[in-house]
């Protein structure tokens, strides 16, 4: 859909919207106006909208929630400059890891819960028993292994890596636009904290990743190598196994889920995780600090690449 | 017996009450002419004497002490008689609908489908009927200690033909509280049923490994009697929450149940050094092939029943805390942002329409 056809649509539709409060503010009196042929047209079109309206309050409330900018497409590069949010290497570490992740909650969650008819349905019915749904799980787990050690490797000798590390520290600026977002969520504040290139919504999602893998790589080692260690620590490593899987299905449902699935502006899905890259809007409403930063890099090697076509022609001076 | 109609058994047994009626005292005198004598045996083929001596003052105390000798071997009709009386059948009278008043229940038909009712029925010379156990001359009530079903008897009794797990069982810790007469402990037939012993091997078994955890529950697990003796009754929940107990409700029937550890008749205390589970041995009873082979002192470092919710776990029921607290606040805390991300949304596209 183009541009120009958007604003066309979007005009009309306001146009018709103001129509209809008026109408509905001069109690049912209709307005006329001097252009009849248009008139008599949209007073046809108000009619069916205030029929709509009245009729679905519900719908009303739906029509509140919609995106309201257009749907990221499944290729932005399409529609202007994009930017990389995520590398190829990045995103290769996060399909792996969810691919084992689902495997783990799948086969690991019903032996939290094992009186549950449907946890004994999923080990029994599609597994065939406990002796195969462990082997899942453990391969799972050597997914997840391979991921933490690569992500390792990866914020050690790769730049990009190293870079997004660096920046996934927490700071105290972190604290401020925490602050800054619950007054802006209340209504204190006009507009959000504006983003570097993580926010500190980014970086808790991040850092409880990290947590979690510590815990349940560290205690499901113990587990599996349970001769190597003391019996209590077995009993610790277990229960911390058990807790933490369920803290971290419930955060990836609840708060991952609603982030990249459930929220209105993604809804069905946010496609980045595959293609990695944001339009020029997201960048600017999303990552603003970012976007200067990167503008700002732009327009200086420009300018530096300015000044120095005349500098190799000796006109220094004349740039000033 | 069992090709005879019930009403020729019913025509059978009005005859024998018109004999009982009769003269059933004369009956017993003229008997015990020959075997109220303490010395009369016959030899069996093997060479073995069996003893065919009655006594009269058990026979007066048992159950059937109105009844006549010939009541029961009804094949005798002469005295002397001449040939070896057949094994007397109890189900002569215990029948339903008896009308000499037998007891009848579905014992009977429990004992047909047991593993010694189809050993019989395949003609196992060996295998158990009634007297075998309840005894002949001798069928006192159960509560008399006299009784072979008497508690404190009944390993007795299964050791005449299970002799060396009736010796295995003398040593156990149950079996040692039997002999020094404390009849909470369990014998023979409180594991593995009565009449309906099954094999072990048969899922239905009380002692398969689907059902042993609910067998030893029955004193061990909450409301157990073993209470009274400072026994934990907390070892069921706690065998259900270790990775056993969740893959036995897996139904996974090669982990370990209770008997795999704690083994079923050597059952012994866990300070005994001979116990499958004194902590010098625990790798060896872990360290089974089909189980742990690569089980070693490890595994005794620590305890085995451990309950997360009990403060005496120390470190895990404090993990355990902790993570719940972790969970409920970090849950509660995504929602507050979830909730709050959406009532902005909203306020946002009603201020765009405003505008």
């Amino acid at each position: 859909m183009s541009d120009k056809n958007m604003e066309k649509t979007s005009r009309r539709a306001e146009l018709i919207h103001n129509l209809a409060s008026e109408i509905v503010g001069s109690a049912g009196t209709i307005v006329e106006y001097d252009d009849p042929q248009g008139t008599a047209e949209i007073v046809r079109e108000v009619k069916e909208r205030l029929t709509f309206e009245t009729n679905f309050l519900l719908n009303e409330t739906v029509t509140r929630m919609a995106p309201t900018r257009p749907k990221e497409t499944k290729a932005p590069e399409k529609e202007g400059r994009t930017f990389e949010r995520f590398g190829m290497n990045f995103r290769t570490q996060h399909m792996l890891m969810f691919l084992s992740v689902i495997t783990l909650i799948i086969t690991g969650m019903p032996l939290k819960f094992p009186e549950l008819a449907i946890s004994k349905f999923v080990i029994i019915n599609i597994f065939g028993g406990l002796q195969t749904s462990t082997t899942v799980h453990r391969v799972g787990a050597t997914g997840l292994i391979i991921v933490g050690v690569w992500h390792l490797l990866y914020i050690m000798f790769n730049r990009t890596g190293r870079r997004d590390f660096l920046l996934m520290i927490p700071r105290p600026r972190d604290i401020k636009d925490f602050i800054h977002t619950m007054l802006y969520y209340i209504g204190r504040k006009p507009s959000g904290p504006r983003f570097g290139r993580f926010s500190f919504i980014e970086k808790f999602d991040y850092w409880a990743v990290y947590w979690g893998m510590v815990v349940m790589i560290g205690s499901g080692s113990i587990m599996w190598f349970k001769q190597f260690f003391p019996k209590y620590l077995y009993d610790i490593g277990r229960e911390a196994h058990s807790d933490e899987g369920l803290l971290a299905t419930l955060a990836i449902i609840v708060w991952h889920f609603y982030n990249v699935h459930f929220n209105p502006e993604v809804f069905p899905m946010s496609w980045v995780w595959w293609h990695g890259r944001l339009t020029e809007e997201q960048m600017k409403h999303h990552h603003p600090l970012e976007y200067d930063g990167i503008v700002r890099h732009e327009s200086k090697a420009e300018f530096e690449k300015k000044q120095a076509v005349p500098m190799e022609e000796g006109g220094a001076e004349e740039v000033g | 017996m069992r090709l005879l109609s019930n009403t020729a058994r019913f025509l059978a047994t009005g005859l024998i009450a018109l004999f009982v009626l009769a003269g059933s005292a004369h009956a017993l005198e003229k008997c015990l002419i020959c075997h109220g004598k303490k010395d009369l045996y016959k030899t069996e083929q093997t060479g073995r004497k069996v003893s065919l001596y009655v006594d009269t003052t058990m026979l007066k105390k048992s159950v059937h002490a109105s009844r006549s000798c010939t009541d029961c071997h009804v094949d005798i009709t002469v005295i002397p008689h001449h040939k070896n009386p057949q094994k007397v059948n109890c189900r002569r009278c215990h029948y339903s609908g008896n009308p000499v008043g037998a007891p009848q229940g579905e014992l009977y038909d429990q004992y047909e489908h047991s593993i010694h009712g189809i050993e019989v029925a395949k003609g196992n010379p060996k295998a158990p009927v009634c007297q075998d156990c309840h005894g002949t001359h001798n069928v006192i009530v159960h509560t008399d200690p006299a009784s072979n079903m008497y508690k404190a008897n009944i390993p007795a009794t299964c050791g005449r033909c299970h002799i060396d797990i009736y010796a295995t069982y003398r040593e156990s810790v149950h079996g040692q509280a039997i002999a020094s007469g404390n009849l909470d402990a369990p014998v023979c037939s409180d594991c593995h049923g009565e009449h309906n012993i099954i094999a072990p091997s048969q899922p239905d078994s009380k002692v398969s490994p689907m059902h042993v955890t609910e067998t030893c529950s029955k004193c061990h697990g909450p409301k157990g009697v073993v209470a009274k003796y400072g026994i934990k009754t907390d070892r069921m929940a706690t065998f259900e929450e270790s990775f056993h107990g969740v893959a036995q409700q897996m139904q996974n029937t090669m982990v370990a149940n209770c008997a795999s550890c704690h083994g079923y008749h050597d059952i012994r205390a866990e300070n005994d050094p001979k116990s499958s589970i004194y902590p010098a041995n625990i790798p060896k009873t872990c360290g089974k092939p089909q189980c742990h082979p690569e089980a070693n002192a490890n595994f005794a470092e620590g305890k085995i029943h451990v309950d997360p919710k009990s403060e005496s776990s120390g470190a895990i029921y404090y993990i355990s805390k902790g993570f719940m607290v972790l969970t409920v606040s970090t849950l509660c805390g995504l929602f507050v942002l979830i909730l709050l991300d959406l009532y902005r949304r909203v306020r946002k596209s009603n201020g765009k329409k405003q505008a």
